[in-house]
């Protein structure tokens, strides 16, 4: 609302947009997004780990800042299961509402899960509520937190019926909303970069997707998914490190009180933190998590072909090339040559990927190139080369240096006889957030109000109108 | 600071008062970059150490910014309640709407709050602004009774061909889409009852009996049941004898499709995708090897073209009537031939238009999709068919007159009809005049010669056309005349030269290294020495020249009349040649002129299309 021209209307002829205030939820592996439908980025990114105390009642703890509060018995848990599907509805609930609820429609008063958690929510109420006295007003006699605005939520396209029927059941039940839809990350992705057909490379955390789409509809015999993403890559590195002479110490932050420069490959020279009531293990592996995403943001990169890394003289080539350096955060450091490609490799090329006794060697058909090409194949033969045209790569994970370069190279070479383009968007919050951002354009269309599943519709047919409207 | 230095030695200062100095020097330099940095703490700045900021820092500059114009007191917006009338089931949302209400701004926040509650309680807009976007697609119905004497099918239940056509709804007429999401599961309970119902009707047991496991189906399978019930339908509705252009092309799309013929297509289709690198590279050097025969073919056909439209029908040309002096420096030159070879280019381009360019190596998606079965199908399935259909049938006549009958009512159809009205004597008149008026009244003459009276009594279309047909005849008849005349001299020229040479050969008694030197001397192709032995050559040389110049006017025309005529011409200029021989020393000087430069353009022509042929 703050645009320089508040006080003139957008021009009719200009988009065919009528915001509602509708939300837009997309909940993923690693973080929850959640906005008002219009803005171009979601105001709430919260990450989808939640704490819990085994204690009588169970004490839960949301959000960025309490997850990594190291506090004694503290652990870290995630409600998606392994399959890429929520598994713990309970607190997946939890988790959403507080993505919600934390910035954007505040909170409701006295509800005993929040208590304690609301520090950081008197200014996040402040900003969400900018709009009016009209917000304030409502927030008094609001029992459910979304009973003024329609709700837009996201799911993987391979979600199942009974997931998606419980996605209108907590919706409708538990946040009252008074409307409600569903779309799959892949269509609104395509949505964010103007497509309506193309195929949806997804690299999160979890799970890598890929999804062709078209006009808008996914083509679900064509969906397919494989585990080997961001966390993979995590898993990669964890045994690069393991593996290392001597073993290179992944020590997480909360474990550092001081430290020292050292010299690279030196031992560190540093103090640690003791705690009486350790967290427990969970809380450490999340931490190192953290440490794992930096090291992914800033060394690890991915052989940009022309062929794989561990073709011909490639390996040799990439250890000529200048490492990168990075330091842990108890000040120990090393420069990273080739390692740094390996990493990734198994992406592309299941036989490149490191193995030991819990990480088996991934399947080939798990691999980037071999899921496009299962996905192309599923594909009636006219609409490949359309398909093909519009590869849009989206996911956290996509961001490693030099994937797109390689993903250009493994399509071409799939694919040499089509025009293959690849649409991946340059700024980084698009290619992470790109499901949100094509949820935002949905909902905020004038001509898409006519697709919500109102809440009377809902009380009329229950749960599984979601199967014939949400198609 | 070595300069300083040097000097201070020379001097014979003390080399220790260097220290308080460069001290002073070490403490300014951290500061330079400082004053880079504007806008950021001293303390900041100085954490950046000497490298460069990590992050650009730009200082926001107090720049001049038009004042905000005051349009009156801040306007009120109100969350607005809305029926969407696409709806049905009333939702009310709210959006964003300036209030309606002018009345004075109140001051109070608490007052606004009350107004904006009273409004949204008593009006709710009813929202149609979307409304045309709210589409169905349009789908053939049938009844029951339709259904059992028409459309049954060995291969489909009635509630499969229901459940096709409530998917067919559903997805709009996307039949990737349809094949994509078809999972037809047969329901038992639904068919036993009916098959208890009716024991002896054996056909309709049949046709209820259910598909013990359900049949996958292709896309082609969906569409065929589709198309065929379609086209029964559309029969049923309407006799094929009643139908109408459009309707019919619609009909005859839908009872030819061919499933068997689609899945080959596609089979092809996806070969064609599946190609590996090795086919494709190869694909493309042949596709280059096809595009140098295909240009080397083209040359060579224009290279006759241009022959035949020399000898047919020699057409004026602009540029060498005003004579080939014109072309007498080597940069008129260069951009004739550079005209001449962006004329034949263009040429090219457009006779192998239409399929495959040679110059596309890679395949894009229309390609695939562009067989015309799938854009028949895309045509009918898209949800406004009729509209682009009914524009299809403007073009196609409605019914054809036998000739005879057409003559009797004086009924002729038109490609094209301009507007307005036109008189046949108009039209007459207008074909006389030529743009020249010395060849108006050339053409006159010649008419008059014929015994054609200037003002024609009845001009009939028929008479109009004969009188054009004329026209144009004659109209060729005087190019012929003028070229004749001009060639005459030419000839004359040449065989004066001809005299000359031999006169000058006899005198050098050295008939055998003629042609070498000569060639030597003239540094130009075999043909001009042919040109000074030959009588009958003599034109062809010039045709290089002459032709070249006009090689983007295509000769039209009917080429058995301008053969004849061609031939007829061929024959005076025989005759007439000896007679005129006395003129050959007047024109002696400009025709050399041309001779020169027609050889180096034959040179030059020969060269180019000799070029992509090697
Ligand atoms: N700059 C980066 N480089 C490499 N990996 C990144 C980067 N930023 C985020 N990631 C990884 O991307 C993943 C999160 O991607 P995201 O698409 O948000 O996943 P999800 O949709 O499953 O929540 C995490 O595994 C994270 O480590
Ligand atoms: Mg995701």
């Amino acid at each position: 609302m703050n645009i320089s021209n508040s006080t003139t209307a957008p021009n009719a002829g200009e988009y065919a947009g009528d915001e509602v205030s509708a939300i837009v939820l997309d909940p993923g592996y690693s973080t929850t997004r959640a906005g008002f439908a219009g803005e171009d980025v979601p105001k709430s990114v919260c990450p989808s780990f939640y704490g819990h105390i085994d204690s009588d009642p169970p004490h839960y703890l949301f959000g960025e800042n309490a997850i990594h509060d190291p506090l004694g018995n503290l652990q870290i848990k995630n409600p998606w299961g392994s399959d890429g599907i929520v598994e713990d509805w309970d607190t997946a609930t939890k988790v959403w509402e507080y993505a919600i609820t934390s910035r954007l429609t505040g909170n409701r008063p006295g509800d005993p899960t929040k208590n304690g958690l609301n520090d950081g929510n008197a200014n996040g109420n402040g900003e969400a509520m900018d709009v009016d006295m009209e917000g304030l007003e409502n927030l008094e006699n609001m029992e459910k937190p979304l009973e003024d605005s329609p709700l837009l939520m996201t799911e993987p396209g391979w979600n199942s019926v009974k997931a998606r029927e419980k996605y209108i059941e907590i919706a409708m039940e538990e946040w009252g909303t008074p409307a409600f839809y569903v779309q799959k990350t892949g269509v609104l992705a395509a949505f964010a970069s103007g497509k309506a057909s193309g195929i949806v490379i997804d690299v999160g955390a979890s799970h890598t997707s890929v999804t062709p789409v078209l006009d808008g509809m996914v083509l679900k015999k064509g969906v397919q998914k494989s585990p080997l993403a961001g966390n993979f890559v995590s898993n990669q590195i964890r045994m690069i490190f393991k593996q290392a002479q001597p073993e290179i110490p992944l020590t997480p932050h909360y474990l550092v009180k001081t430290k020292t420069p050292v010299d690279a490959g030196a031992p560190a020279q540093a103090t640690y933190k003791t705690y009486d009531i350790p967290p427990l293990d969970s809380f450490r592996y999340n931490e190192e998590e953290r440490v794992l995403t930096e090291f992914k943001e800033s060394v690890v990169e991915v052989w940009p072909g022309p062929g794989r890394f561990t073709n011909g003289t490639n390996e040799e080539i990439a250890k000529s090339l200048p490492g990168r350096p990075f330091e842990m955060p108890d000040g120990w450091n090393q420069l990273f040559g080739s390692e740094r490609y390996r990493v990734s490799e198994g992406l592309f090329d299941a036989g490149a990927a490191l193995q030991d006794a819990d990480n088996p060697r991934p399947k080939d058909e798990h691999t980037i190139p071999r899921l496009v090409q299962a996905a192309v194949q599923q594909v009636d033969a006219d609409q490949r080369p359309l398909l093909l045209q519009n590869i849009v790569v989206t996911g956290g994970s996509t961001l490693l240096y030099k994937f797109n370069d390689r993903l250009n190279y493994e399509i071409n070479t799939l694919y040499p006889s089509t025009r293959n383009k690849l649409i991946a968007p340059g700024p980084l919050v698009e290619r992470k957030y790109a499901a949100w951002i094509g949820g935002s354009i949905l909902a905020s269309l004038g001509s898409f109000h006519q697709l919500w599943i109102s809440r009377k519709e809902y009380e009329e047919h229950g749960t599984n109108i979601v199967e014939k409207r949400c198609r | 600071m070595a300069s300083g230095r040097d000097v201070r030695d020379m001097l014979g200062l003390p080399v220790g008062g260097e220290t308080p100095k460069a001290a002073i020097q070490k403490r300014a330099k951290p500061a330079a970059p400082g004053k880079k940095i504007q806008g950021v703490a001293r303390e900041v700045a100085a954490l950046y150490g000497e490298r460069p900021p990590p992050v650009a820092v730009y200082e926001e500059k107090k720049s001049y910014r038009a004042k905000r114009q005051s349009t009156g007191p801040a306007k009120k917006w109100v969350p607005q309640p809305f029926t969407n009338q696409a709806r049905s089931d009333g939702l009310i949302l709210k959006h964003w709407r300036r209030k309606p209400t002018s009345t004075p701004a109140a001051t109070n926040g608490e007052d606004i709050a009350m107004e904006d509650t009273e409004i949204s309680d008593s009006y709710i807009e009813d929202s149609s602004e979307f409304l045309k976007y709210n589409v169905a697609p349009d789908m053939p119905t049938f009844t029951e009774e339709e259904y059992d004497a028409y459309l049954r099918s060995d291969d489909w239940s009635r509630e499969e061909t229901d459940y096709l056509f409530q998917m067919i709804e559903n997805y709009s007429y996307r039949w990737p889409v349809v094949w994509d999401r078809y999972d037809y599961q047969p329901s038992l309970k639904s068919h036993l009852p009916t098959s208890q119902e009716f024991p002896n009707d054996i056909e309709q047991a049949l046709a209820t009996l259910p598909f013990a496991p359900p049949k996958s189906r292709s896309v082609e399978d969906i569409k065929a049941r589709f198309y065929e019930i379609s086209a029964k339908l559309m029969k049923l509705r309407i006799p094929e004898v009643q139908m109408d252009a459009d309707q019919y092309a619609t009909y005859e799309i839908l009872t030819k499709f061919d499933p068997v013929l689609e899945r080959n297509r596609k089979t092809l289709a996806s070969a064609l995708m599946n190609r590996n690198m090795d086919e494709v590279k190869e694909e493309e050097f042949l596709l280059a090897e096809l595009q140098r025969i295909n240009m080397a073919a083209n040359r060579l056909d224009a290279e006759r073209e241009e022959l035949r439209a020399r000898l047919e029908a020699p057409i004026p040309n602009q540029q060498v009537s005003a004579g080939l002096a014109s072309f007498t420096s080597s940069q008129a030159l260069a951009a004739l031939f550079s005209q001449l070879f962006q004329a034949d280019r263009s040429k090219k381009r457009a006779s192998g238009g239409g399929g495959v360019g040679p110059g596309r190596l890679s395949l894009s998606a229309t390609d695939l999709m562009a067989t015309p079965t799938s854009a028949q199908h895309a045509q009918l399935s898209a949800a406004n068919r009729r509209q682009s259909l009914a524009q299809q049938a403007v073009q196609t006549p409605i019914r054809h007159l036998s000739p005879l009958a057409e003559l009797r009512y004086n009924v002729s159809t038109h490609d094209r009809l301009t507007s307005g009205i036109t008189f046949g004597a108009d039209k007459l008149l207008k074909m006389r005049q030529a743009k020249s008026n010395v060849q108006t009244q050339k053409i006159g003459q010649a008419l008059a010669q014929l015994g054609i009276a200037d003002i024609i009594s009845i001009p009939t279309a028929k008479v109009g056309d004969a009188f054009e047909a004329l026209v144009t005849k004659v109209g060729k008849l005087l190019d012929v005349r003028k070229v004749r005349e001009k060639e005459e001299g030419e000839c004359r020229v040449l065989e004066a030269m001809k005299a000359r040479r031999m006169s000058e050969i006899q005198s050098d008694e050295n008939g055998g290294e003629r042609r070498s030197t000569k060639r030597e001397v003239s540094d130009s192709q075999d043909r001009d020495s042919a040109d000074i032995g030959d009588d009958d050559d003599d034109d062809d040389a010039d045709a290089d020249a002459d032709a070249d110049g006009d090689a983007d006017v295509d000769a039209e025309g009917e080429e058995e009349d301008e053969d004849a005529e061609g031939e007829e011409i061929e024959s005076q200029m025989q005759s007439t040649r000896q007679a005129s021989e006395v003129e050959v020393m007047s024109t002696r000087a400009t025709s050399a002129g041309h001779k020169r430069s027609a050889s180096v353009l034959s040179q030059v022509s020969t060269k180019s299309s000799k070029r992509p042929r090697k």
